[in-house]
């Protein structure tokens, strides 16, 4: 018999929070080239950021002794970047996600309403528009694999665009 | 968060998300929520799937999480393990219905739409009933009939067929776009005429293509297509490689191999084991449930167009 938790989570939903990716403050992201087995928070703009040196070679810091190079890389154009953190469970949603009592908001009444109690929510903290990629001791260059991950948004646009008629 | 209690491991896991710029706005006109992250059944494997839905644009957006090994994000003034990046991409939602028009079809008649998309595993799945443009592109897949104005529909394996080619035509198109490489061969221009080239590479970019379109389908449907693309079997010759004759001997048998080459393996094998903290343990679990890994996209299709 499948416990309630996995039961739950294969009916739950996750809403979105309302307004949160419009008001998502401006974030600094750095995607490093070693595990950090930890998520924590970290004094990055006390230690890693004033080390950052930007000269003819392009971007270097180091970390932990070791040396990296770094570039920027942009997000693909037509998306935004987000940081998303899930609030946690316990919290009824019922009355929550309803900002206000708009008469619009009576027509989707008519139908089963979108959230329950057991629902969570997810919010973006953070937005960005591009983050720097750091290779170690080397530039990362075209051949990274995270500049192949980039290009699947415009695949993906061609595989599940609707198909031209006959 | 500066200043904040340390909660270690316990912090909120921060999710590097990629989505689409327009869902800005979708938030904006109504203070309701309208994009919500529900579970539903990934039309190839039939397991749970993570998918986004904007129920006010009738969209909906499959979730797929690049990851690559030995890689973290310093966000702001934090720094998350893993360096998961995802991407929210639209989908073209008559892939999920197809999963039910399937199932329905093997009992090979009419039915109404409202009886084809049930799920009890997955019940957000009749979400998806309040997409009216969808009911407009079930014609790719189904024959239907309306009886006292309402509308019946039957899946057709031939309609379904013509779609899926139309599907790979426009992948096809977005491959040579986007340079990606579909073939591992390497091939001297000195042994080959440029024609020869070229349609050998049109080849693997349909052949690529297929691979694609097989993410949304289950393997028979994927097998019908590429029958119905007129794919050609890889060569026989390489999947069968002559065999040797066994060798006999008159000589004793002696051992040729050190045995104790394994114990060392086994404990260098342990050591890495021992290496994975609880934590990365942890990660790992919750990264890969419900998911699909896009290396998936990146290797496997590698995999099948590679050629010796």
């Amino acid at each position: 018999m499948k416990n309630p938790e996995e039961a739950a989570d294969g009916k739950q939903r996750i809403h979105l929070r309302p307004g949160s990716l419009r008001g998502a403050a401006p974030a600094k992201l750095h995607l490093l080239p070693c595990d950090v087995l930890v998520s924590r928070p970290a004094p990055v703009d006390r230690f890693f950021t004033p080390a950052v040196r930007h000269d003819a070679d392009g971007l270097q810091a180091s970390f932990r002794g070791r040396g990296l190079r770094g570039e920027e890389v942009a997000v693909p154009p037509g998306f935004a970047g987000f940081v998303m953190v899930t609030e946690e469970k316990g919290e009824g949603l019922i009355g929550k996600l309803n900002f206000s009592g708009d008469a619009e908001d009576k027509a989707d009444e008519a139908q089963e309403p979108l959230e329950r109690d057991f629902d969570r929510l997810i919010g973006a903290t953070g937005s960005f528009s591009h983050f720097t990629l750091w290779g170690l001791e080397t530039v990362p260059g075209p051949d990274a694999k995270v500049h192949r991950a980039l290009g699947w948004p415009s695949l993906a646009a061609a595989i599940h665009a609707q198909v031209p008629e006959d | 968060m500066a200043g904040g209690r340390d909660r270690g491991d316990l912090a909120a896991r921060q999710l590097v998300f990629l989505l689409p710029e327009h869902l800005k706005d979708a938030s904006k006109k109504k203070k309701k929520s309208s994009l919500l992250f529900v579970k539903l059944a990934n039309p190839h494997s039939g397991e749970g799937a993570t998918y986004l839905i904007d129920m006010c644009l009738q969209q909906l957006f499959e979730i797929k999480v690049f990851k690559e090994k030995h890689h973290s994000w310093f966000i702001n003034q934090s720094v998350q393990s893993g360096g998961l990046l995802h991407f929210a991409t639209p989908m073209d939602p008559l892939f999920l219905l197809l999963h039910y028009l399937l199932k329905a079809g093997k009992e090979g008649k009419y039915q109404p739409l409202d009886q084809v998309v049930v799920d009890d595993t997955f019940p957000d799945c009749t979400l998806l009933l309040r997409f009216p443009e969808l009911e407009k592109s079930l014609r790719h897949v189904t024959e239907e009939k309306e009886v006292n104005s309402k509308k019946y529909y039957k899946y057709s394996s031939e309609k379904t067929l013509k779609w899926l080619e139309k599907k790979v035509n426009q992948t096809v198109v977005a491959l040579k776009a986007n340079n990606v490489n579909v073939g591992a061969r390497v091939q001297s221009s000195a042994y080959f005429s440029g024609g020869q080239v070229s349609r050998d590479k049109e080849e693997d970019y349909v052949r690529y293509a297929h691979g694609l379109i097989s993410d949304y389908i289950p393997k028979e449907l994927s097998d019908d297509l590429s029958k119905f693309l007129k794919l050609p079997e890889p060569p026989a010759s390489l999947t069968n490689p002559p065999s040797k004759k066994l060798k006999l001997s008159d000589e004793p048998v002696e051992a040729k191999e050190d045995y104790t080459k394994f114990n060392t393996k086994d404990l260098k094998t342990g050591k890495k084991n021992s290496k994975m903290t609880a934590a990365q343990k942890a990660l790992a679990k919750v990264d890969k449930s419900g998911m699909k890994s896009i290396d998936a996209f990146f290797g496997a299709k590698n995999k099948k167009t590679g050629k010796i």
